[in-house]
């Protein structure tokens, strides 16, 4: 049955990371590219719909759920392809062409397993949406199972890259780069994609009618309107 | 047209410019393929940096979007072709006066190359400046943005080309100490002091296995005036590149005004630059 299959497929992305227990520990299955695509999607779409339901499911908000359910695996996956080319270009450069297939895979795998976690962390979401109703705290919320996501995610990568390394120490420089870029364009994409929980005074649509503006461009100004005004220009 | 992505690819990870494959003559690469995909490659960054225009002009029924994207189109290769020729000549009169052994053919492939290189690092950027310009109403963001990226592939570009001069200096060398009516013997891929070697010039040295295009030969090339030269040349092709993208523009096209192919000619690219981030930080 394929349900099961994904979930064993699952259970085997989270636990390759782990240190062996024991020389007699089962060999991880090799899994396809379209399962870990799959596995992506499907816990995505969890999180995501478990986000959006922050208003509530009555009346129009259900279409929220929805729309969340969608945009998590869409923040991942289209932030994880839009840097791929470069990454690609940088590995080439770099000498690391023949590790290419390994290191993708490692990236891919990742991804897999940092939706896995954050469907987990679903829970605590519902349970926090139950009993507090402020709009920007939960937002901060969202934001930290977020984070705690991407640690572990952080935390597989370097697992899954440390055989790379120890072939060629270049790969570290080119995990960070890869990491520059994809957190580089995951920021914008973010604020590309809002709402994401649905601020309950507004209606419910895919995209804010502003979504056209920068993540950085709004940070910046804030920061230099704050230095104006403690400054005293 | 997957050939020339193959080539491309060779020459990114730098099988094409091995030791040993340049010991057969210059840099072994398809001419007439890579220059068409160079310049498919700037139109396709070109493009890329047109949807900044398209989407600032999108229902308000004007074609200045659909006209600055295809202006940006001509103008990438416009910019990369119109530098090399511009700083091209000085270089290799430079080259043959201080004495490189590197003749007109050797160079141009040399030149492509590093083009190539470049223009792969460019359009690898694309997709995420295409995203950043759809999603942005900030025209300083942008010009920032495209600046950064240019920056990066002129200097991998300039890397790439500093080494390969010294790979094919290095191979030259050793091409003309061997006896002309005997081949040259293959390059050791093992450090083997070749003892059946009697000619005075010393063995290149072993290659690791993975060695990649921008990484340093330990054979060290003698005549340190044609990579003076060639350091120099580097320096000159990015300030010639960065004044030229500034003559050219406009690139992005600033949301609002009319279509024009080129902007009146008034100030340079560096004032232009401390302008732009002038603006970007007071929101204007």
């Amino acid at each position: 049955m394929p349900n099961l299959l994904i979930l064993a497929a699952a259970d085997d992305v989270l636990r390759d990371t782990a240190p062996q227990a024991a020389p007699t520990a089962k060999p991880r299955r090799d899994w396809s590219l379209r399962q870990l695509l799959l596995i992506l999607i499907i816990f995505g779409f969890l999180y995501g719909a478990v986000m959006g339901c922050y208003g509530g499911v009555a009346g129009d908000r259900w279409r929220q759920v929805l729309y969340s359910a969608l945009k998590v695996p869409m923040l991942l996956l289209v932030t994880f392809l839009l840097g791929l080319p470069s990454f690609r270009v940088l590995n080439a450069l770099f000498g690391l062409s023949g590790d290419f297939r390994q290191a993708l895979g490692a990236l891919i795998a990742t991804q897999a397993g940092l939706t896995i976690v954050l469907a987990s962390l679903a829970p605590f979401t519902a349970l926090w949406y139950a009993s507090f109703t402020d709009y920007r705290i939960a937002l901060l919320f969202n934001a930290g199972m977020f984070a705690i996501a991407s640690f572990t995610g952080q935390w597989q990568l370097r697992r899954r890259y440390k055989s790379l390394i120890t072939r060629n120490p270049r790969h570290r420089a080119l995990l960070r780069l890869w990491l520059a870029i994809y957190i580089f364009v995951a920021i914008q994409m973010a604020w590309v994609l809002r709402p994401f929980l649905g601020n309950p005074d507004l209606p419910v649509s895919f995209f804010r009618k502003d979504c056209l503006g920068n993540a950085y461009v709004e940070v910046a100004t804030i920061v230099w309107q704050t230095i104006h005004k403690a400054v005293g220009i | 047209m997957k050939h020339w992505f193959k080539a491309l690819d060779k020459i990114l990870r730098g099988e094409a410019t091995r030791l040993q494959e340049l010991q057969h003559g210059p840099i072994d690469i398809p001419v007439i393929g890579l220059s068409t995909l160079i310049a498919l490659l700037a139109i396709f960054y070109g493009a890329c940096m047109g949807c900044f225009a398209i989407i600032a002009g999108w229902g308000t029924g004007s074609a200045v979007g659909y006209q600055q994207t295809l202006a940006s189109m001509a103008k990438v290769p416009m910019l990369f072709f119109l530098t090399l020729l511009v700083t091209f000549p000085s270089l290799y009169v430079f080259n043959a006066l201080v004495g490189s052994r590197l003749n007109m053919a050797a160079v141009l492939r040399l030149m492509l190359a590093t083009l190539a290189v470049m223009l792969a690092l460019l359009a690898s950027f694309g997709p995420i400046v295409a995203f950043f310009a759809i999603s942005t109403t900030s025209h300083p963001f942008m010009q920032l943005l495209n600046t950064l990226v240019f920056s990066i592939a002129g200097i991998l570009g300039m890397v790439f080309l500093l080494r390969t001069m010294q790979r094919l200096t290095a191979a030259q060398i050793f091409l003309e100490a061997s006896a002309p009516t005997v081949p040259p013997p293959p390059l050791p891929v093992q450090t083997v002091a070749s003892v059946e070697n009697t000619s005075a010039v010393p063995a290149p040295p072993a290659l690791p296995p993975h060695l990649g295009a921008l990484d340093r030969i330990q054979y060290r090339v003698n005549n340190s005036q044609v990579v003076t030269i060639f350091r120099i040349w580097a320096m000159v092709f990015a300030l010639i590149g960065a004044q030229m993208s500034w003559v050219l523009r406009p690139f992005i096209g600033r949301p609002g005004e009319a279509f024009v192919f080129f902007s009146p000619r008034t100030s340079n690219f560096f004032q232009a630059i401390f302008h732009i981030t002038f603006q970007l930080l007071s929101r204007h």
